[in-house]
């Protein structure tokens, strides 16, 4: 059950890969809510909708294999150029000249890109949790992803051979690392189910899609010149889930801040 | 009303941050026995959020207080056993008829003419008795999974007395005093997790077991053994007094008190029945939004409940 239905729904086609998107309100500016990785679709942002579509309006479309999208099993719909041009297809399809876009995550790679390459469809950019290569060092890329696990312990479960044999574990520790405060059985449970609504064949797709590197992503990042909130929890991954009210606020403080509200 | 130093036993943990704060507070006494009260909130109409089984304290009501006191003016109070009011010792002092005197104090102490009352499990029997027998201060009752003898309860929970030793501490066989001495809290997360059998529930747990912590075992003993010496048999009279209008909210899902039990409820004392689905046994913290929606509804319901 939802708290707010979308006002229309529809897809874009970006080279035979269906993407489903939904728009709700019809208030100025538009947000963006990005997709983020394919292990959720745009039902994650459900604590952000119902409140933000009061004020503004605001699109949401689910990434390539995950949710009402197509499910592609190979590399190329899920390259960050291809992601990054879905951005504006989507724009586009929702009859919006420009949007604030918010992303989580990996969400972050795709909305820089679509910053850098199209300033004048870009209002500012909220990035919540951003997933960049700019910091390495993250004990989850320590575990080779190919090659047979030779422990089930923490991150080693990061690996394509567990996830094809155990997805739901995968899911359930994944998740409890994403939510590390007290009292978050709901969100984890939320997300394990849209987890299980994609597969690790479509995951294990994704995965070999190249991520950008340090300089591409500081390339991109010299170019946005348009107002950048970035939101991080110090340990939850996902607070747009565990603490919507805050990050509502924050969203909407950081949209009525923008020139004339962002609605020029 | 002012506060004044909060009695010997009160709990020394700071307590959690509160949405809304009190806009007065003080203590009432009736026999010795201080009861602390607050007030939130000014003008018509009152509801008076009742005290429950003293396992718990006024701070059970955090998800109704700071809502209904944009719509009303909300009293509590710390039943006698728990939060900043006494713990006087022995059974006798926790019969029901203390709890509505108690109750009635504090509308004296408050300067409220007249009140809605809003009590849940064993609050129950004490507004039936307010209501019943004061019915020009009470406008009308609403009882959230009302845990009174007028149908039989769950019978895994009659399997074991209270007083008596048993070799088992399987499930029911915890509620027993001799548990609860050697292990009160492993009790107190049984009895909770039984009460919020929803899923998702772990702070509502949590804080419940903590306000469970704020009082003792053995003067929790004390108030299970009064309510059942509760004199059951004269209830449906009692209830067949009372002349406001009533409601009844009680869970389907409820594991402490069964739902044909506020189901007979409605029907003694014509009231409405608003049936949660899935619901446990403590609502007004499993389903804020949903509870406080009735309540107003409720309240603005009866003559003159809606403010001017």
């Amino acid at each position: 059950m939802r708290a707010r239905e979308p006002d229309t729904e529809g897809y874009v086609d970006r080279d035979g890969v269906k993407l489903h998107y939904e728009v709700f309100g019809d208030g100025r500016p538009t947000l963006l809510l990005l997709p983020a990785w394919t292990v959720v679709h745009a039902r994650f942002w459900k604590a952000q909708v119902p409140y933000l579509a009061r004020h503004y309006r605001v699109v949401t479309y689910d990434g390539p294999g995950n949710g009402r999208s197509d499910r592609p099993v190979v590399a190329a719909p899920y390259r960050y150029e291809t992601q990054g041009r879905s951005v504006v297809a989507v724009l586009d399809a929702t009859g919006a000249d420009r949007a604030v876009l918010v992303s989580l995550s990996e969400g972050a790679q795709w909305a820089l890109w679509a910053a850098a390459h199209h300033p004048e469809r870009v209002l500012g950019n909220v990035f919540i949790c951003p997933t960049v290569d700019l910091e390495l060092g993250d004990e989850m890329w320590s575990e080779p992803f190919e090659e047979p696990y030779t422990s089930t312990e923490g991150w080693a479960r990061y690996n394509r051979h567990y996830w094809l044999g155990h997805w739901r574990e995968f899911l359930e520790f994944f998740f409890s690392q994403c939510f590390t405060e007290a009292h978050s059985t709901k969100q984890v449970e939320d997300c394990v189910g849209w987890g299980l609504e994609t597969t690790p064949q479509v995951v294990i797709a994704r995965e070999q899609a190249p991520w950008p590197d340090e300089a591409t992503l500081l390339g991109w990042s010299a170019r946005v010149r348009r107002p950048v909130l970035v939101i991080h929890g110090d340990e939850d991954e996902i607070p747009n889930a565990r603490d919507p009210v805050r990050v509502n606020l924050l969203i909407r403080e950081f949209t009525e801040s923008l020139p004339a509200g962002g609605a020029a | 009303m002012t506060t004044v130093g909060a009695p010997p036993g009160a709990r020394t943990a700071p307590e959690q941050t509160r949405a809304r704060r009190p806009d007065a507070d003080g203590f009432v006494e009736r026999d010795d026995v201080k009861l602390y009260y607050e007030v939130y909130g000014a003008g018509e109409p009152t509801v008076l959020l009742l005290p429950t089984w003293s396992i718990v304290h006024s701070r059970h009501w955090k998800m109704q207080i700071p809502y209904l006191a944009r719509h009303c003016r909300v009293l509590t109070f710390d039943g006698r056993g728990n939060g900043r009011s006494d713990r006087p010792a022995g059974v006798a002092a926790y019969l029901e008829d203390e709890f509505a005197a108690d109750a009635l104090a504090v509308l004296d102490a408050t300067g409220t003419d007249r009140a809605t009352l809003v009590g849940v499990s064993c609050a129950a029997v004490w507004g039936t008795i307010l209501a019943a027998d004061h019915p020009e201060r009470v406008a009308g009752i609403v009882y959230i999974a009302p845990a009174v003898g007028l149908a039989p309860g769950h019978p895994e929970r009659q399997v074991y007395a209270f007083d008596e030793e048993y070799e088992t501490d399987e499930g029911w066989a915890k509620y027993n005093s001799h548990f609860w001495s050697r292990s009160y809290r492993e009790f107190l997360e049984f009895f909770f997790a039984q009460s919020f059998s929803e899923p998702h529930s772990t702070k509502p747990t949590e804080d419940a077991v903590g306000w469970a912590l704020d009082t003792d075992p053995r003067t929790l003993a004390d108030t299970s053994r009064a309510i059942s010496l509760c004199r059951l048999e004269r209830f449906r009279d009692t209830c067949a007094r009372v002349r406001c209008p009533a409601l009844v909210i009680h869970g389907d899902g409820d594991l402490i008190r069964p739902h044909a039990q506020g189901a007979a409820l409605a029907e003694a004392t014509g009231g409405t029945l608003v049936t949660l689905e899935g619901a446990g046994h403590l609502p007004q913290a499993r389903d804020p939004v949903k509870v406080n929606l009735l309540l107003r509804e409720f309240v603005e319901s009866l003559p003159s409940g809606r403010r001017p």
